[in-house]
C-alpha cells in the first residue's frame, strides 16, 4: 500500500511539472452576469486546446494565450460565449442567464452536478424557497403534492412527529422503504426514534426533521435506483439530496433575516357523526350514583337537561356537549426566526446561519423547539486545490410528545371517548383526588383525564446533532481531478418519561430514560475524468470508494413502583424494580464504485455505473454484491429537425439494480440476562425474530423510460416516466404464528413488484407584461403487488389495531399493506347471519384494500401581478384504505349516529339467522353495537381518498425602486396557509391522513392528534 | 498538498481489504450466545406464571377476568371489562394465555429441553423442563382445546413457523408419557440445580411425586371421554407415589421486592403498585363463593376476605352478586348499592412474595378420593378426602393464614365425606371442596377445568344481555384472533374441534 502511495505521489508531481506553457499574450478581465454581478467559477478555455482557467470570487481571471486564440466562457445556467483575443489584453465579458432546458443542471448521486439532458432517469428538483414560506416543522411534509410520485404520509402525531416518504412504491416487505437522505453529499440518519403501535406510545420523530428549510438551496429527488445506483445498497428506495446554501461573493457581508409566524387550529372542530340525543350511561338509563356515572358509554337516557350525577359526585345538566374538542385543544403556534450572514474573501466564501423554531401544539403542554446553526465555507487554496466544508449543529427539544393509539396517557383518546353529556370543563375542574392521585372519570382505569394526561404524563427529549462534511478537490489537470469527502452525522439523544404517581392503573408510577448516541462516518475518495475525446465524443469517468461506519449506543434506565411519591428518578424504587440495559450496535459497509458516461455531439448520452458493497451484517461469502446500472438519454430535438412547436424533446431510459442488507446481529440466536430471582440468575432467549445465518443481500431491479418535452415556445412542459421495480430475495421479517415461539422470521424470499407512471405538466397559461399565470400538475400512480412471501405462505401480518379486529397484512397477489379485518358472517346472498340470540356472527378475514394510496397528485396555480403573487396547491391521494379504531370505539360507546337505531325498545338486526330465515330476534342496541365492535371491522373501514387545499401563499415583494435608499436589498412579505380545507374525504370525524405511525404498516388509525390548519405570515429581508 | 491527499488516502486507503473484522463487528456485545442452563431453568419456571415487565398480563385476563368470574369465586360490576362475569368476548382478553405462553414459556422450555438433552449430566434440568412444559401445555389445552404442542416453540430449532394444532387427545397422551418419562429420569445422583429450582429447591423426590400427582390430574380429566385411559393413568400415578403433604404442593416461589420480575403475577394484579384491581374496587369476591364459605363455616374466609376498611370479620363478609352490572347494583338498597361495601381479597392475598400454586396436595388427595371411589385406585376414599380437606385449610397459611389443625378438624366435621351417599353426592362433596380450595389459592383456571369435567359445584349461570353462550358458562376460550390469517393450521383445528366459540366443548369435556 505504501509503495502504491509513493507511486501515486510521483504521478501527481509529474503532472504538475509538465504543466507550464509558452507565454505569448497576457489576457485578463472580469466576467459578470448581465446585471453586473461578478460570477465566480466561470470556465475559460482556449478553444481547441485543453488550456484554461476559472474566475475567482470577484469574477476576475487571467490567462496566457497565443495571439489569435479564441476564448470560450462557460458557466452553468448561462449561455456560453466565445471571444476572439485579437490584440486585446483586457477582455470583460457579460454572460446572459439562460433558462434553456438544454443547460439545466441538477445534483445527482454522490453530489455530482450534471446536465439534466444527459440523464437517463427522472430527477425532480425543489428550490429552497418553496419550503420556507408555508412551512412545516418537519421539512419533508412540505414536499407533499409537489413532486410527481413522491408519496408523503405524515402520521397524526403532533408537532415533533416523523413522516414517511416513499418513492415509486414500497419495495421491501419488512425492511426500510424510505429513500436515503443525503445532505451536502453525506447520508444522514433518518431513523424513527420511537413510534406508536397497537398498545400506544408516541412518535419520537425522525432524522429529516432536524433540517432547517432556510438553509436549503435545493433538493434533488432521485426517484429510485436508476438515479441513485451509485449509492448501492442504500439507494434501492431512491435518495433525497439536500444541498445547503453556500456563501456568495458580494459587497461586504450580506445579511438575510426571515421571520415566520403561524397559528394552528383544528381542521375538524366537531365530531362529524356523533349523536347528541342520548347521554352518558348504560342500558338507556341516566346514572344515579357515582359508580354508574363512571362510564365512557353514551348508552344512557335521552338528554333532557336534568341535573345528573357525574364521576366526581357533582351533578351537572344532562345535556349535549358538542364543543369538547374546541375547548380542550388550544390554539397552537409556531415562530421561526432565522438570520444568515454571507460573505467572501479573496479565496473563501462563507455562509453562517442561525435559526430558532418554537412550536406549540394544539395539545396543551406539548411542543417543539429547534435551533439550527450552520456554517458553510468553500474556498480555493491555490489554483488547483479547492474545498467545500460545512458543519451543522442542531438542537431539538420536544416536550410532551402526545401519546397515540391505545388509551393510557392519551388525551386525544379520552376526548374521543367522552360521553355526549360530559364536558371537558368538568374534567378540568375535577382532575385529582385529595391525595393528588388521578381521579378517573370512567370505569376504565386505562383512560385518562385529558388534562391530567397532557400535564402529568410527562415526557421530553433533547437531541444534539452535528452533521459535518469536508470535501477537498484537487484538479490534477482540467480534465482529471481527485476528490475526497469525509462526512459524519452524530447525535446524542436523551428521552425521559414519567408515568405519574397516582394514576390508577399504576398507582406507584414509574420513570424511564433512554439515551442514544449515534454516529455514522462516511469516507469517500473519488478520481474523476472528464474530457472531450474528439469534437463530438466526450467521456466522463468516475472511480471511487466509500467506507461507511455506524455505531449506535442505546441505553435505558427505568424504575417502576416508586417509593417516594411524585419523585421521579431511577433511584426511587427498590433495586429489583429498576431496569437497565445497554446495546452497542455496529455496522460497516465497504464499497467500490465507478461510472462512465459517453456523450455524442451533445444529444446522445450513455451512462453505466457499478457499485460493489461488502456488508458486515451478513455472513462472509454472502456479504458482497455488485449493483450495476445503465442509462441512455437522447435529445431528439437536438439531433433532428422537429416541428417548430416542439422546442425540446428528450427520450430517456435506464435500468438499475440496488439492494440492501439486514440489521446487525440477525444471523444467530442470543440470550438476555434478566436479573435474578431468589438468588437464581435468570436468562432467556432475547431474539424474537428467528435468526437466519444464510441471509443474502436483497435485490431491487428498476427499469424506467420516459420523455421530457417543451412545447409552444416553452410554455408547455411535459415530463413523463414509466417504471417497473421488482424486488427479489427480499429479506422478509415475516410475522409467523406466535405458537412457533417467535413473532417473526427472517427469510430471503420475498418478491414485490411495483409499476407506475409519473407525470409532470407545467403550463404558462398567461404571460402579459405585468401578469402571469402558471399551472403545474403532477401525479404519480404506483401499482404494487406482493408476488411471493415464503414457500406457500400467502400472507404475513405487519400490524394490528388495538380493537383486535383489523390488521395490516401483506398478501400474495395483492397490493402492499392490505387493510384486513373480520367481516360479518354472510350467507350466499351477502346477508348478515345472526346467531339464535339475534347477534351478528363474525365472518372470515377480508382484505379491504391497500392502506397505501396508489394515486397521488398535486395541482398548483400561481398568479403574479407586478410584485404580488398568489399561489395555491391542491393535493390528493386516491385508492387507499383506513381502518378507524376511533370510530370503532365510538360506535361501541354509543357515540355515533349509527347507534341511534333501536335505542328504545330494541333492535332487530337486518339479515338472516343460521337457518337462513330472516332474523327476528330483538336485542338491545347497546349489546348489538358492542358485539359488532368487538368482532367485526367492516363498518369502520373507509376509503382514505382525499383532496385538500394544501397550501396558499400570497406574497408581495417591495419593488427595488421603493427600497432604493434603504439598507435593504430586498424585502418581501407573504401570507401563508397550510392544510386549509379538506375538499373531499370519506372518514367521519377524522382526517384520512391519520395513521398513528410511519412504519411499513399503513392503514390503521386510533386516537391520533387531530389534524390542524395553519395560517400565518412570513417576512424576508436581505441587506 | 500532496501530503493532504496522502492523508485522505490513508484514511480510506484500506478499502476492500478490511472486511476481515466484519464477523467480529457483527457479534452482539450485549447479549451472550450461550448461558448456563440453570439460568434458563429459573426464568422458564417464572414464565409458566407470567412475564417480567407486566407479570400479571395473562393472569389478569385469563385467571381473573375469565376464570375467577366464570367460576363465581369473584365478581365485578365492570362487566365490559371483567367479561367472564357475563360470558362476553374480547380478543386480547380471551387469547391472553395463548398469546403469552408460546413466545415465552414454551419457546424457552423447548430450547432448554433441546440444550439439556445434549448433556447427560443435565438430566434433572431436562426432566424439570419437560414437566414445566407439560404444566403450561396442560393449561393451554384445557383452556382452548386443540392447540399447537408437538411443533410449538421450535421455530429457531427446526424452522417450523406455522405449528400444527395437535388434537387434545394426542396432547393428553403425550403429556402423560412425558410426566412418566421425566419422573423416571429425575435422578438424585445427577447434577441438581438447587438454586434455580424455584419450586422445590432441588428436592428430586418432591419433583417425582409432583409429576405423579400431575399425572393423576390429567388422568382424571379424561374420565368422561376415555374412562379406560383415565383408569390406567390414575392407577399408574397412584402406584408411583403421589404428593404426601402440603410441603409437596407444587408452586412457584416469589419474593416481595416490589419488582415485576420477582412478583407473584396474581398478587401483582391486585396490589396497588401493580395493576391495583382490588384497591380500585374493580373486583370483589363473588356472592356464590362467600355464601358457600359461610354456609360451610370455612375458616379460610377470615384469611382470604376483607372489607374495604380492612375488616376481616367472617360474619361481615359479603360477596358481590354474580352477573350484576353497575346499573343493577345501583338499584339495590343501601349499602348493597355500592361495590365499595363488598368483600374483596384481603391484602395478605396479594403479597408479592406469595407462592403461585400449580397443583396442591389438596387437589391430589381429592382427585385420589374420586379415583378410589371409581375403583381405579386402591385405598379409602374417605381418608383421601379427609386428607385433602384438612390440607386445604392448612395450605391457606401459605397466603398469610394462621389456621391450625383444630380449625381443619372443625371444618372437616362440618363438611364430612358422604361415605354412604350416592356417587353423585360424593362427587359433589369432593369437587365442591376442590372449588373451595382452588378459589382460596386463586387457582381459578384449574377450578374451571375441574368444574367443566365434574359439574360440581352446581353453579347457576347468568343470562346477561349480549352474552355469547346463550346464558351458559363457557366451555372454553376462543383462540388468538392473531392466528387467523397467519397460521393456516388453525383451520384444521376448528374443523376438528368445532367452531371457535365459548360454547364448543374440548375433547375431554364430553357431554
Amino acid at each position: 500500500m505504501k509503495r502504491k502511495l509513493l507511486y501515486f505521489k510521483l504521478l501527481v508531481l509529474s503532472f504538475l511539472s509538465t504543466m507550464s506553457f509558452a507565454q505569448n499574450v497576457d489576457v485578463k478581465g472580469k466576467v459578470t452576469s448581465s446585471n453586473g454581478e461578478p460570477i465566480y467559477g466561470v470556465n475559460i478555455v482556449v478553444k481547441g486546446t485543453n488550456q484554461g482557467t476559472v474566475t475567482n470570487d470577484k469574477g476576475d481571471y487571467s490567462i496566457n494565450v497565443k495571439k489569435g486564440a479564441t476564448l470560450t466562457f462557460s458557466y452553468i445556467g448561462f449561455a456560453a460565449k466565445e471571444v476572439a483575443v485579437g490584440n486585446n489584453s483586457v477582455i470583460n465579458v457579460a454572460l446572459e442567464a439562460q433558462d434553456n432546458v438544454l443547460n439545466e443542471v441538477v445534483v445527482t448521486a454522490l453530489g455530482i452536478k450534471k446536465e439534466k439532458k444527459a440523464l437517463g432517469y427522472a430527477v425532480s428538483e425543489i428550490k429552497g424557497e418553496d419550503l420556507t414560506q408555508a412551512r412545516t416543522n418537519n421539512m419533508a411534509n412540505s414536499l407533499q403534492g409537489k413532486v410527481a410520485g413522491l408519496n408523503i404520509s405524515a402520521p397524526a402525531s403532533g408537532p415533533a412527529g416523523s413522516t414517511r416518504i416513499v418513492i415509486r412504491g414500497n419495495g421491501s416487505i419488512s425492511g426500510n422503504n424510505q429513500p436515503l437522505i443525503v445532505v451536502d453529499g453525506i447520508p444522514i440518519n433518518n431513523d424513527n426514534l420511537g413510534n406508536a403501535g397497537m398498545w400506544g406510545g408516541g412518535d419520537r420523530g425522525d432524522g429529516i426533521s432536524s433540517l432547517n428549510p432556510d438553509e436549503i438551496e435545493n433538493i434533488s429527488v432521485l426517484k429510485g435506483a436508476t438515479a441513485a445506483a451509485l449509492y448501492g445498497s442504500r439507494a434501492s428506495n431512491g435518495a433525497i439530496l439536500v444541498t445547503t446554501k453556500g456563501g456568495k461573493a458580494g459587497k461586504g457581508i450580506g445579511v438575510e433575516v426571515n421571520s415566520n409566524f403561524v397559528a394552528e387550529d383544528l381542521l375538524i372542530k366537531k365530531f362529524e357523526n356523533y349523536q347528541y340525543v342520548y347521554g352518558a350511561g348504560n342500558n338507556g338509563l341516566k346514572p344515579t350514583t357515582v359508580q354508574e356515572a363512571l362510564t365512557s358509554n353514551s348508552w344512557g337516557a335521552k338528554l333532557d337537561g336534568s341535573s345528573v350525577i357525574q364521576f366526581d359526585g357533582k351533578s351537572r345538566p344532562y345535556s349535549a356537549v358538542k364543543d369538547n374538542q374546541e375547548n380542550f385543544y388550544q390554539l397552537g403556534s409556531t415562530f421561526t426566526n432565522s438570520v444568515a450572514l454571507t460573505g467572501a474573501t479573496e479565496s473563501v466564501t462563507y455562509r453562517f446561519s442561525m435559526n430558532d423554531l418554537n412550536s406549540k401544539s394544539v395539545i396543551p403542554h406539548s411542543g417543539l423547539r429547534r435551533n439550527n446553526f450552520a456554517l458553510n465555507v468553500n474556498g480555493n487554496l491555490g489554483k488547483r486545490l479547492s474545498f467545500v466544508s460545512n458543519v451543522k449543529y442542531i438542537i431539538e427539544k420536544a416536550t410532551n410528545r402526545p401519546r397515540l393509539s391505545d388509551s393510557p396517557g392519551s388525551a386525544t383518546y379520552a376526548i374521543n371517548a367522552m360521553p355526549t353529556s360530559l364536558s371537558v370543563a368538568a374534567l378540568q375542574e375535577s382532575q385529582v383526588t385529595p391525595q393528588n392521585y388521578e381521579l378517573t372519570w370512567s370505569d376504565n382505569i386505562y383512560i385518562q383525564n385529558p388534562y391530567y394526561a397532557s400535564a402529568e404524563w410527562k415526557n421530553s427529549d433533547k437531541k444534539n446533532r452535528i452533521i459535518g462534511t469536508f470535501e477537498p478537490r484537487f484538479n490534477i489537470t482540467d480534465w482529471l481531478y481527485i476528490k475526497g469527502r469525509l462526512g459524519f452525522d452524530n447525535f446524542n439523544y436523551r428521552y425521559q418519561e414519567i408515568t405519574p404517581y397516582g394514576t390508577p392503573f399504576s398507582l406507584r408510577g414509574g420513570y424511564g430514560v433512554n439515551n442514544r448516541n449515534f454516529t455514522e462516518t462516511n469516507a469517500d475518495l473519488m478520481l474523476g475524468f472528464d474530457k472531450k475525446l474528439s469534437e463530438k465524443i466526450g467521456l466522463n469517468v468516475l472511480l471511487g470508494g466509500n467506507q461507511m461506519r455506524q455505531t449506535y449506543v442505546n441505553s435505558n434506565y427505568s424504575s417502576g413502583a416508586l417509593n417516594i411519591p411524585f419523585f421521579y428518578d431511577v433511584s426511587n424504587s427498590d433495586p429489583s424494580g429498576r431496569g437497565l440495559g445497554e446495546q452497542l450496535i455496529r455496522k460497516r459497509i465497504n464499497s467500490l464504485y465507478g461510472s462512465a458516461e459517453f456523450s455524442y455531439n451533445g444529444y446522445l448520452y450513455v451512462t453505466a455505473t457499478g457499485r460493489n458493497d461488502w456488508f458486515s451484517t451478513l455472513a462472509s461469502g454472502n456479504n458482497s454484491i455488485l449493483y450495476p446500472s445503465v442509462g441512455a438519454s437522447f435529445v431528439l430535438s437536438e439531433a433532428v429537425k422537429l416541428p417548430s412547436a416542439i422546442n425540446y424533446l428528450k427520450l430517456r431510459s435506464s435500468w438499475a439494480q440496488a439492494g440492501g442488507d439486514t440489521d446487525p446481529y440477525n444471523l444467530s440466536l442470543y440470550y438476555s440476562l434478566s436479573g435474578a430471582h431468589l438468588g437464581a440468575p435468570l436468562a432467556q432467549i432475547s431474539t424474537s425474530q428467528v435468526p437466519n445465518a444464510s441471509l443474502q443481500p436483497l435485490t431491487s431491479t428498476t427499469f424506467e423510460a420516459g420523455f421530457d418535452t417543451r412545447l409552444f415556445n416553452n410554455r408547455l412542459g411535459i415530463d413523463f416516466a414509466f417504471y417497473t421495480r421488482k424486488t427479489t430475495n427480499d429479506i422478509v421479517g415475516a410475522t409467523i404464528s406466535a405458537t412457533s415461539g417467535y413473532g417473526s422470521a427472517l427469510f430471503n424470499v420475498g418478491e414485490i413488484e411495483n409499476k407506475g407512471i409519473e407525470l409532470l405538466v407545467n403550463f404558462n397559461a398567461l404571460k402579459k407584461k405585468d401578469f402571469t399565470w402558471d399551472l403545474s400538475y403532477n401525479m404519480g400512480y404506483n401499482n404494487s403487488k406482493v408476488v411471493t412471501l415464503y414457500k406457500d405462505l400467502a400472507t404475513i401480518r405487519v400490524d394490528e389495531n388495538r380493537t383486535r379486529t383489523a390488521y395490516i397484512n401483506h398478501v400474495v397477489g395483492l397490493p402492499y399493506s392490505q387493510v384486513q379485518g373480520f367481516d360479518f358472517k354472510r350467507d350466499a346472498a351477502g346477508n348478515i347471519v345472526h346467531d339464535a340470540q339475534g347477534f351478528p356472527l363474525q365472518g372470515s378475514l377480508t382484505n379491504f384494500g391497500t392502506g397505501v394510496a396508489p394515486l397521488t397528485l398535486g395541482f398548483n396555480n400561481s398568479f403574479r401581478y407586478k410584485g404580488v403573487g398568489l399561489s395555491f396547491l391542491i393535493d390528493g391521494k386516491f385508492g387507499g384504505h383506513l381502518f378507524s379504531g376511533t370510530n370503532s370505539y365510538a360506535y361501541r360507546r354509543g357515540l355515533t349516529v349509527e347507534t341511534l337505531e333501536g335505542r328504545e325498545g330494541g333492535l332487530v338486526g337486518k339479515g338472516v339467522n343460521e337457518k337462513g330465515e330472516p332474523n327476528t330476534v330483538k336485542v338491545s342496541a347497546q349489546d348489538y353495537a358492542s358485539r359488532i365492535a368487538n368482532n367485526i371491522a367492516t363498518p369502520f373501514v373507509y376509503s382514505s381518498d382525499f383532496l385538500k387545499l394544501r397550501q396558499i401563499i400570497i406574497d408581495y415583494s417591495i419593488p427595488s425602486k421603493v427600497l432604493g435608499r434603504s439598507p435593504f436589498k430586498s424585502a418581501s412579505v407573504s401570507i401563508v396557509g397550510r392544510n386549509l380545507l379538506i375538499l373531499m374525504k370519506d372518514t367521519p370525524n377524522l382526517d384520512p391522513e391519520s395513521t398513528y405511525n410511519n412504519s411499513n404498516a399503513q392503514g390503521l388509525e386510533l386516537a391520533g392528534v387531530p389534524a390542524t390548519r395553519t395560517v400565518g405570515v412570513n417576512l424576508n429581508l436581505k441587506f | 498538498m500532496i501530503r493532504k491527499i496522502a492523508l485522505i488516502l490513508c484514511l480510506i486507503g484500506t478499502l476492500g481489504s478490511c472486511t476481515k473484522d466484519f464477523e467480529t463487528i457483527n457479534v452482539n456485545p450485549n447479549a451472550p450466545s450461550s448461558v448456563p442452563l440453570d439460568y434458563l431453568l429459573a426464568q422458564s419456571t417464572l414464565f409458566i406464571t407470567g412475564e417480567g415487565g407486566d407479570p400479571g398480563y395473562r393472569s389478569w385476563r385469563t385467571n381473573f377476568i375469565y376464570a375467577a368470574m366464570m367460576m363465581q369465586h369473584m365478581s365485578s360490576v365492570e362487566v365490559g371489562f371483567y367479561r367472564g362475569t357475563v360470558y362476553t368476548f374480547q380478543g386480547d382478553l380471551s387469547a391472553a394465555w395463548f398469546e403469552r405462553a408460546y413466545p415465552n414459556s414454551i419457546k424457552n422450555l423447548v430450547n432448554l429441553i433441546e440444550l439439556s438433552k445434549a448433556d447427560a449430566k443435565q438430566v434433572n434440568i431436562l426432566s424439570m423442563a419437560r414437566i414445566l412444559r407439560v404444566i403450561e401445555i396442560g393449561v393451554l389445552t384445557d383452556v382452548y382445546g386443540d392447540v399447537p404442542y408437538s411443533e410449538a416453540g421450535y421455530a429457531a430449532l427446526t424452522g417450523t413457523f406455522s405449528p400444527k394444532y395437535d388434537a387434545q387427545k394426542d396432547i393428553y397422551a403425550d403429556m402423560l408419557k412425558e410426566l412418566e418419562e421425566a419422573g423416571n429420569a429425575l435422578s438424585a445422583s445427577a447434577y441438581i440445580p438447587a438454586t434455580a429450582d424455584l419450586v422445590f429447591g432441588g428436592d428430586i423426590n418432591k419433583w417425582k411425586r409432583a409429576a405423579n400427582s400431575l399425572m393423576l390430574r390429567f388422568a382424571m380429566r379424561m374420565q368422561k371421554v376415555d374412562a379406560a385411559a383415565a383408569q390406567t393413568w390414575a392407577k399408574k400415578a397412584a402406584d408411583r407415589g403421589l404428593m404426601t403433604s402440603i410441603d409437596d404442593s407444587f408452586g412457584v416461589k416469589f419474593a416481595n421486592t416490589g419488582a415485576g420480575n420477582n412478583a407473584n403475577p396474581n398478587s401483582w394484579n391486585m396490589f396497588p403498585g401493580g395493576r391495583g384491581i382490588v384497591t380500585a374496587d374493580n373486583i370483589q369476591w363473588g356472592k356464590t363463593y362467600i355464601d358457600a364459605m359461610k354456609a360451610r363455616k370455612d375458616p379460610r374466609l377470615g384469611v382470604v376476605s376483607a372489607l374495604k376498611s380492612g375488616d376481616k370479620t367472617p360474619d361481615k363478609q359479603i360477596g358481590l352478586p354474580i352477573g350484576t352490572d353497575a346499573t343493577m347494583l345501583a338499584a339495590l338498597a343501601a349499602p348493597l348499592n355500592s361495590r365499595a361495601n363488598y368483600s374483596r381479597p384481603a391484602p395478605n392475598m396479594y403479597n408479592l412474595g406469595n407462592t403461585q400454586f400449580v397443583m396442591t396436595y389438596t387437589e391430589s388427595e381429592l382427585l385420589k378420593a374420586e379415583a378410589i371411589e371409581r375403583g381405579w385406585v386402591t385405598g379409602t376414599a374417605k381418608t383421601a378426602y379427609d386428607n385433602g380437606v384438612k390440607a386445604g385449610i392448612k395450605q391457606i397459611n401459605s397466603y398469610g393464614g394462621t389456621l391450625t389443625d383444630a380449625d381443619a378438624e372443625t371444618y372437616l366435621a362440618a363438611n364430612p365425606y358422604p361415605t354412604t351417599g350416592t356417587l353423585d353426592a360424593k362427587m359433589d362433596a369432593i369437587h365442591t371442596e376442590f372449588w373451595m380450595s382452588t378459589g382460596s389459592l386463586l387457582q381459578h383456571i384449574e377450578a374451571w377445568a375441574n368444574w367443566r369435567r365434574t359439574g360440581y359445584p352446581k353453579l347457576t349461570p347468568v343470562n346477561y344481555p349480549g352474552n355469547e353462550t346463550n346464558g351458559q358458562i363457557p366451555r372454553r376460550l376462543r383462540y388468538s384472533q392473531g392466528e387467523y390469517g397467519v397460521n393456516p393450521n388453525i383451520d384444521a383445528a376448528v374443523a376438528r374441534q368445532g367452531a371457535d366459540l365459548f360454547t364448543t366443548r374440548v375433547w375431554w369435556d364430553k357431554q
